[in-house]
């Protein structure tokens, strides 16, 4: 069985298990390792792709019912091949360390600065309940993430 | 050169590539005809190996190769060469590799290692180190004595895999004072674990009778050489190369699973592919160690310590590894903060049939210093002395001596609390709350140290202007060999950083280096990089004073140019010289290499030590403020402050990206990360669900102020800045929350539930029998009445 993905608006075929892990067809088969399986629990938002515009966990999302929705990866967020708004707060911030956390950031964060334009401090941290760091200790991203609201 | 060239708030060159998901770490790099391996592993604490058979998953579908013990002939260990790479015969602990396997595909080598025939008879079980301490206890290594020894000096026996001791002065005599009073505290601590967001990877290749490596590790020359180790080859048949990592925070320190995918790449004659699970990854992640601590100090009514006796106990788990070198770190941790009279300290590894355990952020020190300023506070309870007023009485100062004797130079730690309370007075009062939580507050100090230890650095001038700067450093997402390093380059060469190339480690191009961890990169990497572009300095300007028709000690290197001093614009482009040198003379390049002179200890008075004393001390205050849930026993963090002596901050913003995350991750020691081994001797934790890191909503902003100007042989006076801000976060916030409660707190994580037992006196009182009363009686090896020295 065949299964049809559109991924960054590139239509793509796979030829995997129907239950595999949508995160896992896309690096494996298309190289978009951007999403990283890090948790595979749906916990640490690493893998995080916008499904139709929803920040979804790929590691909990079987291929199979991936299909007949707009896939949009980390590697397609870009603005006409530069950085976003928030990629490029968070490089001004300084806020990137090891940088595992920050594709799946980058894709929660390009939705809420979308739908929520009017974020607060504590909007902001609530949002990023789904996006584990290790590393930065939140701050540099809250304040990134303050800064590309204010430039929006 | 300059010193302040190198010094700007450089931004990250590889930061644009991490946002845009194009970075490749290990984990994302699928080679052409890769293989993929997995790692059978034990199911019980420990047991004999009765039967082996890998007859049948041979034959499983898409199955290349398969190894075991039979495979990997050699020992690894600090200290004492104590490891196998698969279970011989004797499994050790839950999790311990049997044997590994490469397929086709990773679903063909997971049903392989199902096909696996392995009988295993159960043997005697240590889960704590109470039951290996115990007289009679079942020995986790019987053979003990037999294994080879890689340093002299520690005693062992038994159970106790390492010991180090510190005996200075007479502690008998000063606890028999008449004017002191005797304080005893006990502390447990558990397991943390690091949670690197990319596991431990690793793809490897056997070409022309070669190993080459690919891994995630902090540790490239270390992975080489224990894998030609455990592979009984010569360690040049071995290249390790390390492309961008995605967090190591210690985990990476150490050999992990490269001579697996090794010894399969040899056997397949393809490359192959190896990852941890997640779960493998929770399970096996050589944890910080679990740790018990007895305190005890004899004390003046006006504050002075007389005497000073601890008896440390570090959980190494199945194998020695990185705690036998950590037991030194007990002398600096309990023995560099304050002034001392009598002193004696013995730091116990302890094995149990239990996953080992690793380094960690300031391994050693967070635990002891929780212990020893919880301690601190209960002294100065029984003395009625203000707990601030007591610290500010003993810190070290100027020419006090460390507990192994060694001379501290510069008064850091006074300064650096009286800047604390500044900063405490200079903010807000908070404001008065009527919602029934209990509030406090503490100042904690802390001492940790730069691990210096030998590095070499290489840089070659490229005739368009940029300079090349090839050595064995990693980046781990620390920003060292992103922002400091290139940044020290370019100071001496006029350039700017981002003209400065960083090579990948690889320890077939680049010299040899102890690796990326212990807060060194900065001073080791970083000063024998400074000495590499000196080098390059001078050779370029005794070109460019032939181009220029001026003496080399007359020109300076500054914006890309090669000067006349005072006289901007004149002379040459640096590309100008460079081009000129490489057609002239040849291409040219600068060597460096550093390591630590040493510090040496009061003759006599340690045994069993990897270090006698500290290269760089490195200090920090802590203070934070607390409210205590009296229902829940939640606790909330309300304001966090630190003053970190910092040497010179080459970066100030970076380095306060650091602390930032390092007192995060300490509010998650602190607070709820806790790792507990179930009576099977298996992790309970063994995923993000069930494991707790600090979420966005549990933190708060932390206020910072860098100390610079304490004495330093870092290069350009710099110390190690990403290690040391955890050390102290357990110790502020268990002394808060003490404060609030004014309940004794003895362990950590401080968890609403233990938190809750605490307000309601249900917690029962720490007992720890396995710690001898008598300090001698805790000793493999005896040391004599009174001490020495």
């Amino acid at each position: 069985m065949s299964l049809s993905l559109t991924v960054n608006g590139d239509h793509l075929t796979s030829a995997a298990d129907p239950v595999t892990p949508l995160v896992d067809v896309l690096r494996e088969e298309s190289y978009l390792t951007g999403a990283k399986p890090v948790c595979r629990e749906g916990f640490c938002g690493a893998c995080m792709v916008l499904i139709d515009g929803n920040p979804t966990p790929s590691c909990l999302m079987p291929v199979a019912l991936a299909q007949g929705y707009d896939i949009r990866t980390v590697e397609g967020l870009a603005v006409n091949g530069g950085l976003n708004p928030i990629q490029a707060a968070l490089e001004a911030s300084d806020a990137v360390q090891c940088g595992m956390c920050f594709p799946g950031m980058v894709v929660s964060l390009t939705h809420l600065l979308t739908t929520c334009p009017e974020a607060t401090r504590d909007d902001i941290r609530a949002a990023l309940t789904g996006n584990i760091c290790r590393c930065t200790g939140y701050e540099r991203i809250i304040e990134a993430t303050l800064l590309a609201l204010a430039t929006k | 050169m300059s010193d302040a060239s190198a010094t700007m708030n450089f931004g990250r060159r590889d930061a644009a590539d991490k946002l845009r998901g194009r970075t490749r770490y290990t984990i994302d790099r699928y080679l052409p005809g890769m293989l993929h391996a997995a790692v059978l592993r034990a199911d019980v604490p420990s047991g004999r190996i009765a039967r082996l058979d890998i007859a049948k998953a041979a034959r499983m579908p898409g199955v290349r190769a398969i190894v075991t013990a039979a495979d990997a002939p050699g020992m690894v260990g600090i200290g004492i060469a104590d490891h196998p790479l698969f279970a011989r015969d004797v499994i050790r602990y839950d999790g311990e590799p049997i044997a590994a396997i490469a397929a086709d595909t990773l679903i063909q080598a997971r049903a392989a290692l199902a096909a696996i025939d392995v009988e295993i008879e159960p043997l005697p079980v240590v889960l704590t180190m109470a039951d290996a301490l115990a007289p009679d206890a079942p020995l986790v290594h019987p053979d003990w004595r037999n294994y080879e020894v890689l340093l002299e000096g520690g005693a062992r026996g038994g159970n106790v895999a390492w010991e180090a001791t510190v005996v200075r002065g007479d502690v008998d005599t000063a606890f028999a004072r008449p004017d002191v009073e005797i304080i005893e505290s006990s502390f447990r601590v558990g397991r943390q674990n690091h949670v690197a967001f990319e596991p431990r990877a690793v793809i490897a290749s056997y070409e022309d009778e070669r190993f080459h490596i690919e891994t995630s590790t902090q540790v490239p020359w270390s992975v080489r050489n224990a894998t030609a180790r455990l592979l009984a080859v010569p360690a040049s048949q071995v290249r390790v190369t390390v492309p961008p990592v995605g967090g190591g925070f210690g985990l990476k320190f150490d050999i992990a699973i490269e001579p697996f995918a090794a010894l399969l790449a040899r056997a397949s004659g393809r490359s192959v592919r190896l990852v941890n699970s997640r779960e493998e990854e929770m399970l096996t992640c050589l944890f910080r160690e679990n740790a018990e601590i007895r305190i005890r100090s004899a004390v003046t009514r006006d504050g002075e310590i007389a005497g000073r006796e601890a008896v440390v106990l570090m959980d190494c788990g199945a194998y020695g590894g990185e705690q036998i070198f950590l037991t030194t770190m007990t002398a600096h941790t309990l023995g560099g903060n304050y002034s001392l009279g009598a002193v004696r300290l013995v730091s116990r590894a302890v094995y149990t049939n239990t996953a080992p355990n690793g380094a960690f952020r300031a391994c050693n020190g967070v635990y002891n210093t929780f212990a020893l300023e919880r301690h601190t506070d209960e002294i100065a309870a029984r003395i009625g002395m203000d707990p601030l007023a007591f610290r500010r009485r003993n810190v070290l100062g100027d020419g006090d001596l460390g507990a192994t004797g060694q001379v501290f130079e510069g008064d850091v730690l006074g300064p650096m609390l009286d800047r604390m309370d500044t900063m405490r007075d200079a903010a807000a009062m908070p404001p008065e709350r009527a919602d029934g939580r209990l509030y406090g507050r503490a100042t904690a100090v802390g001492t940790w140290f730069v691990f210096v230890g030998p590095s070499a650095a290489t840089v070659n001038m490229n005739a368009d202007g940029t300079a090349t700067l090839v050595t064995s450093g990693v980046e781990i997402g620390s920003g060292s060999m992103m922002q400091a390093l290139p940044q020290i380059v370019a100071g001496a060469l006029g350039l700017s950083p981002n003209d400065v190339i960083v090579r990948a480690a690889d320890t077939d191009a680049a010299g040899y280096d102890v690796g990326v961890g212990g807060g060194r990169t900065t001073v080791s990497l970083g000063a024998a990089s400074l000495s590499a572009a000196q080098e390059v300095r001078t050779k370029l300007l005794k070109v460019a004073s032939e181009m220029i028709e001026a003496a080399p000690e007359d020109l300076v290197m500054r914006s890309g140019r090669i000067e006349i001093a005072g006289a901007p614009g004149s002379g040459r482009l640096i590309s100008e010289v460079a081009a000129r040198a490489q057609g002239q003379i040849g291409p040219i390049s600068g060597t460096g290499a550093f390591t630590g002179a040493g510090v040496p200890a009061m003759p006599g008075c340690v045994a069993g030590h990897f270090i006698d004393a500290i290269d760089i001390p490195v200090f920090a205050v802590h203070d934070c403020e607390v409210a205590v849930d009296t229902e829940t026993g939640h606790v909330e963090v309300l304001s966090y402050r630190v003053v970190q002596d910092v040497g010179r901050a080459l970066n100030p913003r970076a380095i306060c990206g650091q602390i930032q995350g390092g007192v995060v991750q300490g509010l998650g020691y602190a607070l709820h990360e806790e790792v507990t081994i179930g009576s099977n001797g298996r992790v309970c934790q063994n995923g993000f669900e069930t494991y707790r890191v600090p979420l966005a909503l549990d933190v708060v902003p932390v206020e910072i102020n860098l100390y610079e100007g304490a004495p330093s042989i870092g290069p350009l006076g710099t110390k190690g800045a990403g290690e040391v801000p955890i050390l102290n976060v357990a110790a502020a916030v268990a002394c808060a929350i003490a404060d609030a409660t004014g309940k004794p707190i003895r362990e950590l994580p401080l968890t609403p539930p233990r938190v809750l037992e605490l307000l309601l006196d249900q917690r029962s009182t720490l007992s720890l029998p396995h710690i001898a009363e008598a300090w001698t009686d805790n000793l493999v090896r005896p040391h004599s009445a009174g001490g020495s020295n």
